[in-house]
């Protein structure tokens, strides 16, 4: 009777007095303590493999562009993008799907032709260290500091997102989720550094897979096929546009998101996208991993191949639930004071009505398995900026590589206590959730801004790179203070007063990014450049970029880019 | 020490493991019918998803066995 004494005693500690919308067998608990068996045997595993900073900081810069490609899309996909995209499915329609195809795809494939090989060949470790060889100091603390500082709160939030739900859903003791996933992560991530964090994520990207896939794929065959869905979407919702990519977007109030073509394709596809998808280190660390330039140029076009087919687990499920959920899903706000169900907690509920014990453990551990994906890309990317780009460049120059290991073993103790702080602190003040989401995007747009004009124009110049950053991130942060103070503000900053959050969101970062690029050309216009032999490695124009000596024609990345760009394509038409 | 066991190896593993687990969960559901079962569980879905998981973990699991 071990497995029942197991899983009385994951029970005893997990389960609150609440009530829960479904309750785990034994089998599912064995499922869920394989997973975690597994991901600590790995990171005991590659402790050995992580003794100098260059292994425990770039994982040895020997992963294949396979293991890079689903490391860097992995790590994207936490419990967040999970759980708020299959919400945002259910609240918006087929919409949200722009998230993952023009709000991904094109980044994703111009970081793997265009950016890559700049970030490559300078050997830099970080986004930060980058700027640092670009534009100085000051930039690269800018940067890293802002990036520190947003990176531990973001994990909190995903963590307590996660752990709210396994309450709901589950009824499990809301601190018992947060420390036993957080300490989990802490472990391995300590341990074996970005090499056990990558490995795991390849796993974890497999699972949320394997687990979450059986939905779809059941509730296509409840409904009927697509073109059934379609028709019960219509018929009980009495509108069509929740099933359209871009027939709706001609006009700010014709689609549930209260956004127009223009946003999503200059704002989500551009501004947010870029920035987010090719600065942000979280993601590019992954690939800054790769064993050599032309895996580190698949990669991210790895990544991209995979992305597009993610919706299929994310956004469908939101859809599905349209058609076959007995009962409608409300804001979490009114989800709290009418002990309803919120959207966020689509994706568990769909879980539910599909799957008996067995593949419900193996749902409940692809939600855990993103959850723990997430955050481990996010202290691992704190722990890499913490010890190059703030500590070693600022504080302590001269210690020995031995020291700046132990650092970054400590600092990814430090940084996932300091996420276990912010996820007490959100709990208590929910709005918060809301505030840092957009703190974040403050950040991301105008470095975008910054890190292509480094690199596409030699002209650029170490003060306009500054003061444009630092202009950008200051317009974002006072557009958004104006709408709060005033509403009717929406009207200029989202050019509509139909927009929703998401749309002014989007106009938001495209108007620091504009401002970021002008105050940086005409700064740099105004100062002294830089001499051109010493932007070398660092800037188009500038820098001989080495030949990769493909053998056959499909071994090239731009052929590979090439088909997903036009699958892309061909998804977005076919879902016109 | 390096690395000698390849990550999908890992991978192999973690899914033959799992196949094995819901596809005996799914078998005994047969002669043990659950008291309230999920929508569409005349599909058998842990019979076959197991099935299907048990097969692939088992290739990987072979394929990338550690080698000295």
């Amino acid at each position: 009777m071990p497995l029942k004494a197991l899983s009385q005693l994951a029970l005893v500690f997990a389960q609150g007095t609440g009530q829960s919308l479904a309750r785990l067998d034994a089998v599912d608990i064995l499922v869920i303590a394989i997973y975690f068996g597994i991901v600590i045997f790995i990171g005991f595993y590659l402790k050995g493999s992580s003794n100098t900073s260059e292994e425990f900081f770039m994982a040895g810069r020997e992963m294949t562009a396979w293991i890079a490609g689903l490391s860097f899309v992995s790590a994207n996909l936490g419990s967040l993008e999970l759980m708020g995209w299959a919400g945002a499915a259910y609240q918006y329609g087929i919409l949200a799907t722009h998230w993952y195809w023009i709000g991904a795809i094109p980044a994703m494939l111009f970081l793997g032709i265009v950016m890559m090989p700049f970030y490559y060949i300078s050997k830099t470790h970080s986004v930060p260290g980058y700027l640092h060889l670009r534009y100085g100091d000051a930039t690269r603390a800018l940067s890293a500091i802002s990036f520190a500082f947003m990176t531990v709160l973001m994990s909190g939030i995903n963590m307590y997102s996660m752990a709210l739900v396994m309450k709901v859903v589950l009824g499990w003791n809301l601190n018992f989720s947060i420390w036993v996933s957080s300490i989990t992560v802490a472990l391995y991530v300590a341990l074996g550094g970005l090499r056990s964090a990558i490995f795991n994520e390849v796993l974890q990207f497999i699972l949320i897979w394997v687990g979450a896939a059986i939905v779809p794929i059941l509730g296509l065959i409840e409904v009927g096929g697509w073109t059934n869905l379609r028709a019960q979407i219509l018929h009980n919702l009495g509108r069509a546009d929740y099933v359209h990519l871009w027939s709706t977007l001609g006009h700010f109030s014709s689609n549930p998101m209260g956004v127009h073509w223009t946003g999503i394709v200059f704002g989500l596809g551009f501004v947010i996208s870029f920035g987010y998808w090719t600065t942000d280190f979280l993601v590019v660390q992954r690939v800054l991993s790769a064993d050599n330039i032309r895996s580190a140029r698949m990669a991210p076009i790895i990544g991209a191949a995979f992305k597009m087919a993610v919706p299929f687990i994310v956004i469908l499920p939101g859809l599905l639930a349209l058609s076959v959920l007995p009962f409608h899903l409300v804001g979490e706000s009114q989800a709290v004071a009418n002990h309803l169900h919120s959207y966020n907690e689509v994706l568990p509920l769909m879980l539910v009505r599909y799957c008996g014990p067995g593949l419900l453990g193996l749902g409940v551990t692809a939600l855990i398995a993103g959850f723990m994906s997430g955050m481990a890309g996010n202290v691992s990317a704190f722990s890499t900026v913490w010890t190059y780009d703030l500590y070693g460049a600022f504080l302590n120059k001269k210690a020995t590589d031995r020291h700046y290991v132990a650092m970054g073993r400590w600092s990814t103790f430090v940084g996932v206590l300091v996420s276990v702080g912010t996820a007490y602190l959100v709990q208590h003040a929910a709005s918060i959730m809301d505030y840092v989401q957009q703190l974040f995007s403050f950040f991301i747009a105008p470095l975008f801004g910054t890190v292509i004009l480094g690199m596409l124009w030699t002209r650029a110049t170490k003060q306009g790179g500054f003061w444009g950053l630092l202009s950008g991130t200051l317009t974002s942060i006072g557009l958004w203070g104006w709408v709060r103070a005033d509403h009717a503000a929406l009207r200029y900053v989202a050019l509509s007063p139909d927009a929703k959050d998401m749309a002014e969101n989007i106009y938001r970062a495209l108007w620091s990014w504009i401002v970021c690029v002008i105050v940086t050309v005409v700064v740099s216009l105004l100062t002294r450049p830089r001499p051109v032999a010493e932007l070398a490695g660092l800037v188009y124009g500038a820098s001989p970029i080495p030949k990769e000596h493909d053998d056959h024609w499909y071994q090239k990345p731009i052929v590979w880019a090439s088909i997903v760009f036009i699958v892309f394509l061909a998804l977005n038409i076919a879902f016109w | 020490m390096r690395a000698t066991m390849s990550i999908w190896f890992f991978a192999g593993i973690m899914l033959l493991a799992y196949g094995v687990v819901i596809l005996a969960a799914g078998l005994w559901e047969l002669s043990h019918p659950l008291a309230h079962p999920p929508a569409l569980s005349q599909l058998h879905a842990p019979i076959w998803w197991g099935a299907l998981l048990a097969i692939s973990g088992g290739f990987y699991t072979v394929k990338f066995w550690p080698r000295r």
